[in-house]
This record gives structure tokens, sequence and C-alpha cells, in this order.
């Protein structure tokens, strides 16, 4: 059974791009350790290794580097690989669907990842979508405080919260 | 710090809920009496005071007594601290993404 995506404002990210590139190109780069190696990792961090076995189950293990030497491995289980068109993993099972030990993903926390592809004109449009378990360990932590943010999740909280109308 | 985390927990836990969803949207308004609140929502009263409740131990609202009126008031702070989680999931995402895009049109480039 096919169970549509329901968002959870207040756990996932969904961000939507266009870009001027074909869907192939788009796909190669999500899916190729020598693209992924070039632009995955936010700077300054850097991808130090990628390992990419693309079919579900599969791995997709990346190796981040860090400014003063540090080295966080996250490792992650493909669930989906339709090629050109939509790509599905995450870090809560292992390779092989093997439940993953760990509490988080090197201090980032859980999640899923639902990436779409299609063609819009002569380029592409792609849609993210991060979906997070809701916040435990240590992770918490370091991100608390850092950012005096307030308004964007709630405004989404506001637009998606059905069953009241304002008078 | 342990009870810092606990507390998180708790607000995201009752954030999943799409009712209390809609009564936090509903308290972003202004406080709010139960009886009123309650009008909006088509269910039992038991199984709505619950969810009050769940909102109330999360720390995301404040209610207070007066006479036989409790009035219900949105506790921002809560509210914030999951905000400022999510915030920094984005930031890193948000990053990434602009990253590949400007990739991409390298690619692009070197291709034609």
């Amino acid at each position: 059974m096919n169970v549509p995506y329901v968002p959870d404002p207040s756990l996932d990210l969904v961000m939507e791009r266009i870009v001027d590139v074909p869907p192939d190109l788009v796909w190669l780069a999500w899916t190729s350790p020598a693209h992924l190696r070039q632009w995955f990792c936010p700077r300054p961090w850097t991808t130090a290794e990628c390992d990419v076995d693309l079919r579900p189950g599969g791995m997709f293990r990346t190796v981040l580097a860090g400014p003063a030497g540090e080295r966080h491995e996250h490792l992650a289980c493909y669930l989906e690989v339709v090629p050109g068109a939509r790509l599905v993993w995450t870090t809560l099972l292992e390779p092989g669907f093997r439940p993953s030990p760990r509490q988080d993903t090197s201090g980032v926390p859980h999640f899923t990842a639902i990436i779409t592809i299609e063609p819009h004109g002569a380029g592409t449009k792609y849609r993210a979508v991060a979906m997070h378990r809701s916040p435990d360990g240590r992770a918490t932590h370091d991100t608390m405080g850092f950012h005096d943010g307030w308004g964007a999740a709630f405004a989404q909280l506001v637009e998606l919260a059905p069953g009241w109308q304002a008078r | 710090m342990p009870n810092q985390t606990q507390q998180l927990t708790a607000v995201f836990s009752a954030l999943a809920d799409p009712t209390r969803r809609a009564v936090l949207a509903r308290l972003s308004a202004g406080p709010c009496a139960t009886s009123e609140l309650s009008r909006r929502f088509p269910m039992a009263l038991p199984s709505f005071t619950q969810h009050l409740g769940v909102l109330e131990a999360s720390g995301l609202v404040t209610s207070r007594k007066v006479g036989r009126v409790r009035t219900y008031t949105l506790a921002p702070k809560k509210l914030q601290a999951a905000e400022t989680w999510l915030a920094a999931r984005r930031t890193e995402w948000a990053s990434r993404l602009d990253q590949l895009d400007s990739y991409l049109t390298t690619l692009r480039k070197e291709r034609s």
C-alpha cells in the first residue's frame, strides 16, 4: 500500500528548487559519489569519503571532515531508487535494512530524506523532504539557543492547522 | 540539561497531533476559554480536555481558572525551543541545496 506523504510542520523540512539543468544531471549529482563529494556537505565541512550502493537496502555512507580535523561518519540505507525520479534513504536503518543502534547520526538527529525530481520546462524541479524523529539526546543541546528565530515554524503550523476558522 | 531534552520531547509529542496544532493556532489569536475552544472541535469534551491537558503539560499553553471559567493562553517560549531546533536543520539543508545548485550550474557549463 502506498501511504501518501503527510507533512508534520514541527518535524519536517520541505524544500523545492527549480534549476536550469536537465533532470538526468540532477539525478547524477544526487547519486554519484564523485559528484556528491563536490557539494553534499555544508561548508566549511567537506565530504572526505562517499560510498553509494544504489538499490533498496544499499549503503549510503559519507564521512564528513571538519575544519579542525573532525571526522563524522554518516551511515544510511536506501529505501527507494527510481532512476531519474525518486530517491529515498534513511539514517534510522543501516545498509541491509538493519536498524541503526545509534542514538543519532554523528550528532545530527536521525532523518529520512525523499528526493523527487521532475522535468520543468528545459530544466528540473526537485523537492527534498527531510523528515525528523522528535529530537533527543545530545544533538538537541548542541543546537538549542543557537538561533533566535521565531515564527517560521509557527506560521506553518497556523497555516496548516485544520479545524478552525478565524472569526 | 537532561530535563531540557525531556521538555523538548514533550513539546514535539504535543505538536504531533493536528487537533492540538489547531488549538495552538486558535490561541495565537489570543486567550480563549475551554467552552469556546471546545465548540470549534467536533469531539467529545473529555477527549478534548485531554488534548488541552497534553498541551499544558508540555508547557506550550498555560491556563487560569477564574470562577468556573478556565482560560487558556499560548506560552510561546516552549514553541520557540522547537522552532530553534528545526531552524538549525533548515539552515543545514538550505546550505546543502545552495551548494548543489551552484555545482549543477558548473556541471552544465562544463558539458556545453
